[in-house]
């Protein structure tokens, strides 16, 4: 009886299995879950945060269907999670090949080097680059002065040109290493036999880097793409500390501009439309993409 | 072309010196260089006065003066920021670490039917954004008494962080061999027993690397303190850094000395703890 316990689990085990994952429950559920619906239930409420709330029906989910700064917003989410996905999780994988395959007497130390932002607050890291692009004495003006393209000089961040991309690259730079973390650790798992065949063949590295070490690490490649994308729809604290999604909404993301419209607008009702809107949006665009992709390996397979 | 005939010629396995070796060690240096600068630049500039700062920005330091962290610490206020940073993340470190190995010891171990169900739907948290919950939480939180109350960011950061956790946690247990519960079953023990007397006491290690990635995530994390956190006596350092950072913002040493702080807890725990740190984010984000 007990020697199929792991097939069929008695009554005490399911028991014992409620019961340790109940503390975990109780708080997803209070802190995550629930705020999540009531999330969506003030969405048809228009409240200011101290007053009553006053029901507006699908007010708010009108104005938010016309709100251009909204959508603008989400599709700079969107263009980060495509901007993450070639300049840190392909990157990532290329610097993972090459530090585990060419310079492999180095990795442990750059690896170390590439997860430093990694580990420091968003804040920090802002405030930094603050610096680096500061119109006056910034390194990336200084920099390009010396170049001789002076003439390219500005204040990257208060520009709304150049601000939406300077903070796409501090994020590159910042989120780079947990990509090449991860991803050395698949290629490294990437049996020897294969490449040694490879080069017996006279495969250069090029050759070995894709017809290799890509397919063969290619279920890391969908999992960090996923976890770009997650990340890229998550992102506040170095928007915010940049350019607070300025100037003039240039910057704007779903984040910033819910916190904006809940904490300095008081229009709390409609901060929450945001947030419930984005989060079935994304929903919506998950469920499609999966039925998308089953289908599309379904036909494939058959 | 001469770097394939360079990789045929030579038969032993990786570490080669070619000239593709050299390109590529020179591209690479160049990189982390670029990544990493913006933190020594941080480390040399905060020996500086304002005056030789001013001077030459991005030049090494001709003097050593400690005004800097003189300057920053002097007003009291960073230590403040640090200590309520400290007891917010030592309690949603402990509180996440608990329920996370409580939970994560189920996934592994207990495979009933609607396991599967618990498991898709702490991917399903992982993936929610915190800024989704935050006007409701706010609401939660003041009915509750808790807005602008330390207790009031513990419970919701460790909600959020919990679903990683669980999975680093799983990703332990299933490490253990089955026959280990299956023999105790068999001698009578019982379901807690098992877990308090033969998985808890060889846990520690995988709880000690959940703790280790909790209190960096805790001490960095921002979008929970700076909403629900008015009272300057009770802010994190994160936030509390953007006060100070609008206030000095003639100095620029002292700016950089309290960056400086806020950035080295995380910092020196990496430093000391490589190992466990990179092993949570590979357990917690690759899963099979």
């Amino acid at each position: 009886m007990t020697s199929t316990s792991r097939d069929v689990a008695p009554k005490e085990q399911t028991r014992a299995a409620l019961l340790f994952l109940l503390p975990a429950f109780v708080l997803i559920a209070v802190f995550v879950a629930y705020p999540i619906v009531y999330a969506g239930w003030l969405s048809f409420f228009q409240w200011d945060g101290a007053s009553a709330p006053a029901f507006v029906g699908l007010d708010n989910f009108l104005r938010l269907a016309t709100d251009a700064i909204f959508w603008k917003s989400l599709g700079r989410n969107l263009l980060i999670a495509a901007t993450a996905i070639v300049l840190q999780v392909f990157l990532a994988l290329l610097i993972a090949y090459c530090l585990v395959r060419i310079v492999p007497f180095v990795s442990r130390l750059f690896l170390f080097f590439y997860l430093v932002p990694v580990m420091v607050s968003e804040i920090c890291i802002g405030l930094l680059w603050r610096f680096l692009y500061n119109p006056y004495f910034g390194l990336v003006n200084a920099s390009l002065k010396a170049l001789g393209l002076g003439s390219l000089q500005r204040g990257w961040l208060g520009d709304s040109a150049t601000a939406f991309p300077a903070v796409v690259v501090v994020m590159s730079f910042t989120y780079l290493g947990l990509y090449v973390l991860l991803f050395v650790a698949a290629v490294r798992n990437v049996p020897e036999t294969l490449y040694e065949t490879a080069e017996i063949d006279g495969a250069g590295h090029f050759t070995k880097f894709f017809s290799i070490t890509v397919p063969m690490v290619w279920d890391a490649v969908r999992a960090n793409t996923l976890l770009a994308i997650i990340g890229s729809l998550k992102t506040f604290s170095l928007v915010f500390v940049l350019t607070n999604g300025g100037p003039n909404h240039a910057s704007e993301v779903v984040s910033t501009y819910l916190y904006k419209a809940g904490f300095s607008s008081f229009e709390m009702g409609y901060a929450a439309t945001i947030g419930f809107a984005q989060m079935v949006l994304t929903a919506a665009g998950a469920f499609i993409i999966f039925r998308y992709l089953k289908r599309a390996r379904g036909g494939s397979e058959r | 072309m001469s770097k394939r005939a360079a990789t045929l010629a030579a038969s032993g396995p990786v570490t080669r010196v070619t000239p593709t070796t050299i390109v590529v060690l020179a591209v690479l240096t160049a990189h982390v260089l670029m990544v990493i600068f913006p933190f020594v630049w941080m480390g040399y500039s905060t020996f500086k006065t304002n005056k030789e700062f001013m001077r030459s920005v991005w030049s090494l330091p001709t003097t050593f003066s400690f005004d800097a962290y003189i300057g920053a610490w002097s007003g009291g206020a960073l230590g403040t920021y640090a200590m309520n940073s400290l007891w917010i993340m030592a309690g949603a470190t402990l509180l996440t670490v608990i329920v996370a190995t409580l939970a994560g010891y189920a996934l592994a171990v207990y495979k009933p039917r609607w396991m599967a169900g618990v498991e898709l739907s702490l991917m399903a948290a992982m993936a929610i954004p915190a800024y989704v919950a935050l006007v409701p939480l706010v609401v939660l939180l003041r009915n509750a008494g808790l807005l602008d109350t330390h207790l009031g960011v513990i419970l919701p950061t460790a909600a959020f962080n919990i679903p990683v956790s669980i999975f680093i946690m799983r990703a332990f247990f299933v490490t253990l061999p089955r026959e280990l519960f299956d023999a105790a079953r068999l001698d009578g023990t019982g379901e807690f027993g098992i877990f308090r007397h033969i998985a808890m006491p060889i846990a520690w290690p995988a709880m000690f690397t959940v703790a280790v990635v909790n209190m960096i995530w805790v001490w960095n994390d921002f979008l929970f303190p700076v909403v629900f956190i008015n009272s300057p006596a009770r802010k994190t350092l994160p936030v509390g850094l953007t006060d100070f950072v609008g206030e000095h913002i003639t100095n620029y040493p002292v700016m950089l000395a309290a960056i400086l702080i806020a950035a080295i807890a995380p910092l020196v725990l990496f430093v000391f703890f490589e190992r466990q740190i990179t092993s949570a984010l590979l357990g917690g984000a690759v899963k099979e």
